[in-house]
């Protein structure tokens, strides 16, 4: 039995579909198409919904690590994300620091805005939890609206648009991609290291039942607290890579609920708790969202924004588990046996 | 014989209610002590006061001679002290042996390692068959054994069961029982609640009765079933354990 074992895992060492702790054909292949459809040189405005795609699955990635793997489900990552662009916008336009080295200042503090808001909301569980992250990112959002000084309030803050590598601002809508997609690969290879980690454990059991995670010699309110800060930190890194493509931030956007529902929307998709679902998800809804503003918006103003939604409740009800559920379940589907 | 967990004068108070007064015991290395009261009488608190659920109000608590007064659970459970739930509280979404690798890793911290562990501790309680199945497919009896063996994975000093035999059917019971009066010789001590008293008034080596928060007897099975105090707290009759 156990040499039988060995023997497959020789002649196939990869399994074909998504599994945790695992990389699999599957992620290879999308991978792989990732980077064909970058270098084919698609029109203009579908390198814009490309680039979206894969900034929006890494910030899915990043919201998945607190949300689906530590059941710290957050309504207030645009926080983060705004703490991450700000950090790194303000140290360039002011202070002349190369974005390069900026993203990581943006990291580090949003990782300790995460920190603090697992801490305030230590003893807050369910609903209460997830509202008190709506309210932090609204603090948040004030705060920003209010530093005019610091992050040019309302008004916002613009990033002179001089392309160059040091500046991390490209002429070309490819690079920005491949930037883009880089980031994906990062996020996914942290998420699929907690998944092959007794750390990722410790997340599983916080979420799924904090008593016995307590009995078994896990501190939940650390745990809970790593999960945040870590999952902060990268959607930081989203915040500037953003931030150096539309060279332009308010808070009023930056930092919105509406932006940290697409952060929690996107892996509940695509599946929740699992390293491949947020970027099924991202990949599903970020075109389909964006193909429907550009192509109705005019005609019918709104109209995208019902199909978008009737879209959703068709994934919610039929799909529970996401698109990583779906596919799993296809893959265990035989009709003629 | 030496004392590895000591209680001393330990009491909870929710409000005006004294959950736990005063009941102090002990626990000696390889023993298998029953703790019995009816229902309402604070073996639950008490062992939560054990474990870290919950601080003790007055007393003190002593593990190997050190004061574990008031530690926090994960704390606990790292000094060696293993514990089940009376409901099970599984990892809901893990598979079986996911389950029990999460206690495993308090000895083997690498995932290989932690798994092999957890799969000879799923044998041990007859589980082998059920490595990767979820855990919403298990039945009550299987999900009191996986209680069990979550409890067990840590290769604890000391383990706390709490009711692991309720709901089990009558053949379920008696496998249950001798396996965990084999747990003493394997250098496991066993500290016991339980209302199916068939099982454990026949395992225990000492006994310690509970009511109303308070400690009402203690000492050798066959003498406690013919105690009157403790004949009209719990037991209704004289037992008759031949």
């Amino acid at each position: 039995m156990a040499d039988a074992t060995r023997t497959s895992r020789t002649t196939l060492p990869l399994p074909s579909l998504p599994q945790r702790g695992s990389v699999s054909l599957f992620e290879i292949v999308l991978f792989l198409v990732c980077l064909a459809l970058i270098a084919v040189g698609l029109p203009s405005s579908l390198q814009d919904v490309m680039l979206l795609t894969f900034l929006y699955a890494g910030l899915a990635l990043a919201w998945n690590i607190a949300g689906g793997y530590a059941g710290l489900i957050s309504f207030g990552h645009a926080a983060f994300f705004g703490v991450g662009a700000y950090t790194s916008t303000i140290l360039f336009v002011h202070f002349g620091v190369t974005p390069w080295l900026g993203i990581w200042c943006g990291a580090v503090l949003s990782a300790v805005f995460g920190a603090v808001l697992a801490l305030v909301c230590a003893r807050l569980r369910g609903p209460f939890f997830i509202l008190s992250t709506l309210a932090f990112a609204e603090v948040v959002r004030i705060g920003a609206l209010n530093w005019a000084s610091l992050t040019g309030g309302p008004e916002g803050l613009s990033i002179p648009p001089s392309a160059s590598l040091v500046n991390m601002i490209f002429a070309s809508k490819a690079t920005y991609a491949g930037l883009m997609l880089g980031y994906v690969l990062l996020v996914y290879a942290i998420t699929k290291a907690l998944e092959t980690s007794r750390y990722g454990y410790y997340l599983f059991a916080i979420r799924d039942d904090e008593d016995a995670a307590s009995a078994a010699g896990v501190n939940p309110l650390l745990g809970r607290t790593y999960a945040m800060a870590l999952s902060a930190a990268l959607t930081g890194i989203g915040g500037s890579l953003f931030a150096q493509y539309f060279l332009y931030l308010d808070p009023t956007f930056v930092i919105s609920p509406e932006l940290s529902f697409q952060f929690a929307l996107l892996p509940a998709v695509g599946g929740l708790g699992t390293a491949i679902g947020p970027i099924l998800g991202s990949f599903l809804i970020t075109p389909l969202s964006e193909l429907l503003r550009s192509n109705l918006g005019n005609a019918a103003a709104g109209l995208h924004l019902v199909i978008y939604s009737a879209g959703l409740i068709v994934v919610m009800l039929y799909f529970p588990g996401g698109l990583a559920a779906a596919i799993a379940k296809l893959a265990r589907w035989r009709p003629f046996s | 014989m030496s004392a590895l967990l000591e209680v001393r004068g330990a009491s909870r108070k929710f409000g005006a209610l004294m959950a736990v007064n005063n009941v102090s015991f002990s626990a000696n290395e390889g023993e298998l002590l029953g703790l019995i009261g009816p229902n309402g009488a604070g073996k639950s608190t008490l062992y939560n006061l054990i474990a870290g659920v919950l601080p003790p109000t007055a007393g003190t608590i002593l593990f190997e001679g050190k004061d574990i007064t008031g530690w926090k659970a994960y704390d606990i459970a790292r000094v060696g002290i293993g514990r089940t739930f009376q409901i099970p509280k599984p990892y809901r979404q893990l598979s079986v042996v996911e389950n029990v690798m999460l206690t495993a890793f308090l000895r083997e911290p690498s995932l290989g390692a932690a798994r092999k562990l957890a799969e000879a501790t799923l044998a041990d309680v007859g589980l082998a068959d059920h490595l990767g199945t979820p855990v919403s497919a298990l039945t009550v009896g299987l999900l009191k054994r996986l209680e069990v063996a979550r409890a067990l994975a840590m290769r604890p000093k000391l383990v706390l069961f709490d009711e692991i035999m309720a709901g089990l059917t009558p053949t379920e019971v008696g496998t249950m029982t001798r396996f965990v009066a084999g747990l003493p010789a394997r250098g496991i001590t066993v500290i016991w609640v339980e209302h199916v008293l068939y099982a454990i008034m026949k395992t225990a080596t000492r006994m310690v009765v509970l009511n109303r928060g308070e400690v009402i007897a203690q000492g050798a099975p066959a003498a406690l079933a013919r105690d009157p105090a403790v004949v009209k707290a719990y037991l209704g009759e004289e037992m008759d354990l031949a």
